[in-house]
């Protein structure tokens, strides 16, 4: 027996492969990733030409990859391997400090001026006036958080330039020294999600009072929900599961009247309609943001009778589904397009709403990614 | 297939390891045949008929070979047809692209159709393997093998297939027929082949990673910058290269098998002479034997040798890629080795270590300047950035890479010295080894399926708006 310790490492290797193997075969297979958010491969079909065109083989490889047992456990093993390498954001993502989590700085300066060009073009031709806010990163605003080492987040400088691009036929609202101030004593981005909180977008929404000159309704009229066990984006590509989930807040103004409000959501041809701001069977998936008017879609419409008069076209990306509630309480109308998936003239549809204007919100991240915004006009 | 991979670490590896324990004696080689076939199938099913080929015309020349052995001018044509045989077919798949492209370049009017063939891979390793055979057999140094199954086995046998070491026939005749795998020889199988996996998936992809961060960053990454990415790839192609060695070697000793040595921490060499000792041994090793040697070697005088040593090195930098920076810089070592050989080695013998050192390092890294660019611009631009061409500032956010990479770099420099080796051997203590062997064998099981998992975890992004 003394003699057989000597062999360990065969047993351990063997051993190791062949549970794994063992597993591999027997261990009930999910066709779905919760945390990658996409669809696993099917077993590859076996046929002389798939294996002869090694088609088979490679797919049998990402098969192998997506369903490989303890997928999560090795995933977040080499999560924290590179954290203990010094190797913080490897997976795009940076840990800050109180549990944090940083998407990496991907602004793509040439895009978004060219985004910029676009807007500034499409303002000067506009009859209503054109306003606009771009949300700066989390890692920019709470630059405090981030770990010591990390690529340099350029947001306040690029969204200056930006804004100086677009000049004066839009009207810019920047929120980025108020949201520095601020970042000190509220949290305005969800830890484990790119997205801003309600928080956050309160702040803007405030701001934007300021630009788009509408009185914003004071923070104490409003009633709070808090959501807890919210895990977003930027938990599932860092894959450290060890970190705290965050608490989504509901703000419901409290003197809503019944049945004042109407959401009517489009895609193309299909419709519903709630007549709450709120999606709450949202919060049974795992993926809890589109809580806010039910996520991404191509065309929203908030009617808010108790709100007298006003009609707003929102250009946004998702950002805006926390903020669209709060601009609800001073516009009747609000028209929320979604440029990914509507492929109309936007000074079209202005003038079929007989918008009173038109405001433009994106995050810095999506607005230098995003390649819809040609078609403005 | 690849031996990082999951389909090979617990798919083919448990399922081979069945069979061949399963099959009886006498009959395991015909088992290996089969599923080295298999291995070889994997990515590219239609070049085993290309290796099959080549199996049978060198199995048929040795036959030959062994029969007309008397016959001295018979069989100097057996072996000039089968080498013919080798290169010819080596020469189409590996250079007809580069020669074509080379003699428009040189001959314009000529206007030849550059082929484009796909390199199967393995080719410049069996194609060596193959002929050491032959060569071998027409020396009488070995036997012919008339076991067509043992000798396809020799050729194909997967764990060196596909990236060497290139194993001399005559380093593993006796082995082919007749080989007794024991539990002590396995586990000492297990334990290189996991050290080699952990060289190639934590060290090397991590180097290949930051090399492939500075070199996309530009002008950006400064002097320092690029430094640290040439450094990177240094690190890179060692621990890649020796890795693969060493999962190599350890899956012929779990099959039975002794392969020479391949890579003797060459980065810790005193001068370029010392390293091409300690670099893909089996490579020049093979080269000497059956180019350098027979070319008349060092006994024919210095100019003789001169020309000797610049044919070895042509055909060495050629070996490694169809393309001019290869053959660049298998001469950049030839001319290096013939400085030594003439007057620099007696003095880098006298001088201090440390300045044999920094010499020999110095020139590898810019060796794989040379090894690394095949487009002879960028190589220019490379250079250049090295010494200063594109300012000495590194951007911030290069900096930011390079300082998160500092422990890696400060592992992979440690681990490319003896040093962990000689203090492995210092444990006398049996408990204290068994504990250091097994902690290193699962953390580098654990550490290398994480990563191996985790490359392949693409969390997906569309909804990120």
């Amino acid at each position: 027996m003394k003699k057989m310790i000597n062999y360990l490492p065969t047993f351990i290797l063997c051993g190791f492969i062949f549970v794994m193997m063992i597993l591999l075969f027997f261990l009930p297979k999910s066709d779905f990733s919760v945390q990658e958010k996409r669809q696993l491969s099917d077993f590859p079909e076996v046929t002389a030409e798939t294996v002869f065109s090694a088609k088979f083989q490679n797919e049998l490889d990402t098969y192998l990859s997506d369903h490989i047992p303890g997928r999560n456990f090795f995933v977040g093993m080499s999560a924290g391997l590179e954290l203990a390498e010094g190797r913080n954001g490897s997976k795009g993502i940076y840990l800050g400090s109180g549990g944090y989590l940083f998407p990496k700085p991907s602004q793509k300066t040439e895009n978004l001026m060219k985004n910029a060009g676009y807007i500034k073009e499409f303002a000067a031709e506009s009859d209503i006036p054109v306003y606009m806010t771009v949300i700066p990163s989390s890692g920019y605003i709470n630059g405090s958080k981030l770990p010591p080492v990390h690529e340099p987040y350029q947001d306040g400088e690029l969204i200056n330039d930006f804004q100086s691009a677009l000049g004066s036929d839009v009207k810019f609202c920047n929120v980025n020294a108020d949201f520095l101030m601020a970042a000190d004593s509220e949290q305005l981005y969800y830890r484990t999600d790119h997205h801003w909180t309600s928080t956050g977008a309160y702040e803007a929404y405030t701001l934007l009072g300021k630009t788009m000159d509408f009185k914003p309704l004071p923070e104490d009229s409003f009633s709070k929900e808090k959501i807890k066990g919210f895990y977003g984006t930027s938990y599932s590509k860092s894959a450290l599961w060890m970190l705290e989930p965050d608490t989504i807040t509901l703000w419901s103004n409290k003197n809503q009247p019944q049945g004042s409000l109407l959401v009517e959501i489009s895609d193309g041809q299909d419709k519903k309609t709630s007549t709450e701001y709120f999606f709450l069977d949202q919060l049974k998936n795992d993926d809890k943001y589109p809580v806010f008017l039910d996520g991404n879609h191509s065309l929203v419409r908030i009617t808010y009778n108790n709100v007298k008069s006003g009609t707003l076209i929102l250009i946004k990306d998702s950002y805006a589904h926390t903020i669209a509630p709060f601009l609800s309480q001073n516009y009747r109308e609000i028209i929320m397009v979604d440029m990914r998936y509507y492929k109309k003239e936007i000074s079209a549809l202005a003038k079929q709403e007989a918008a009173d204007s038109i405001l433009i919100l994106y995050s810095l991240d999506n607005l230098s990614a995003d390649n819809n915004l040609a078609y403005l006009f | 297939m690849v031996f990082s991979s999951l389909i090979f670490l617990f798919l083919f590896l448990p399922i081979v390891l069945v069979l061949y324990y399963l099959t009886p004696r006498r009959f395991r080689n015909v088992t290996l045949f089969v599923v080295d076939l298999v291995f070889y199938a994997w990515g590219e099913p239609i070049f085993v008929i290309l290796m099959l080929v080549s199996i049978l015309v060198n199995y048929i020349a040795g036959v030959l070979l062994g029969k007309y052995r008397e016959r001295k001018k018979l069989s100097k044509w057996i072996l000039i047809a089968d080498v013919v045989v080798n290169l010819g077919l080596l020469g189409f798949f590996k250079y007809a692209g580069f020669i074509g492209e080379t003699l428009n370049l040189v001959l314009p009017f000529l206007n030849l159709p550059v082929i484009e063939v796909a390199l199967p891979i393995g080719i410049s390793f069996y194609t060596f393997q193959t002929m050491s055979y032959t060569i071998d057999v027409y020396r009488n140094t070995v036997k012919v093998q008339k076991n067509l199954i043992a000798f396809g086995t020799y050729v194909s046998l997967f764990p060196q297939l596909i990236a060497g070491p290139i194993v001399r026939y005559e380093d593993v005749a006796a082995q082919m027929m007749d080989r007794r795998e024991s539990l002590a020889q396995f586990t000492e199988g297990v334990k290189v082949f996991l050290v080699g996996l952990a060289k190639k998936i934590l060290i090397a992809n991590e180097m290949g990673n930051l090399w492939d961060t500075i070199r996309s960053s530009g002008s950006d990454s400064g002097v320092l910058g690029a430094w640290v990415g040439i450094i990177a790839y240094t690190f890179q192609i060692y621990f890649d290269f020796s890795g693969y060695s060493d999962m190599a070697i350890g899956l012929g000793k779990m099959f039975g098998f002794e392969f020479i040595k391949n890579f003797d921490y060459p980065y810790i060499s005193k001068s370029i002479t010392e390293f091409w000792r300690r670099w893909h041994i089996s490579l020049g090793t093979w080269f000497r034997e059956y180019v350098y040697i027979p070319l008349g070697g060092n006994r024919k005088g210095l100019p003789r040798q001169i020309l000797n040593l610049a044919v070895v090195w042509f055909l060495t930098g050629l070996w490694h890629g169809a393309s001019w920076n290869f053959i660049l810089w298998g001469l950049y070592f030839g001319v290096l080795l013939v400085i030594e050989k003439t007057f620099l080695l007696k003095l880098l013998k006298k001088a201090p270590a440390a300045i044999a050192h920094l010499y020999s390092l110095l020139l590898i890294v810019l060796g794989w300047v040379l090894f690394y660019f095949e487009d002879l611009g960028q190589l220019g631009e490379f250079v250049g950035r090295l010494f200063g061409a594109d300012g000495l500032r590194m951007s911030d956010s290069v900096a930011a890479v390079v300082l998160s990479y500092i422990p890696l770099l400060i592992v992979a420099a440690v681990v490319s010295t003896p040093l962990m080796n000689t203090l492995y051997h210092k444990i006398k203590n049996n408990a204290v080894r068994l504990v250091a062997d097994n902690a290193g064998c699962i953390l580098s099981l654990l550490l290398c399926t994480s990563k191996l998992v985790s490359s392949a975890y693409n969390p997906f992004l569309y909804f990120k708006f």
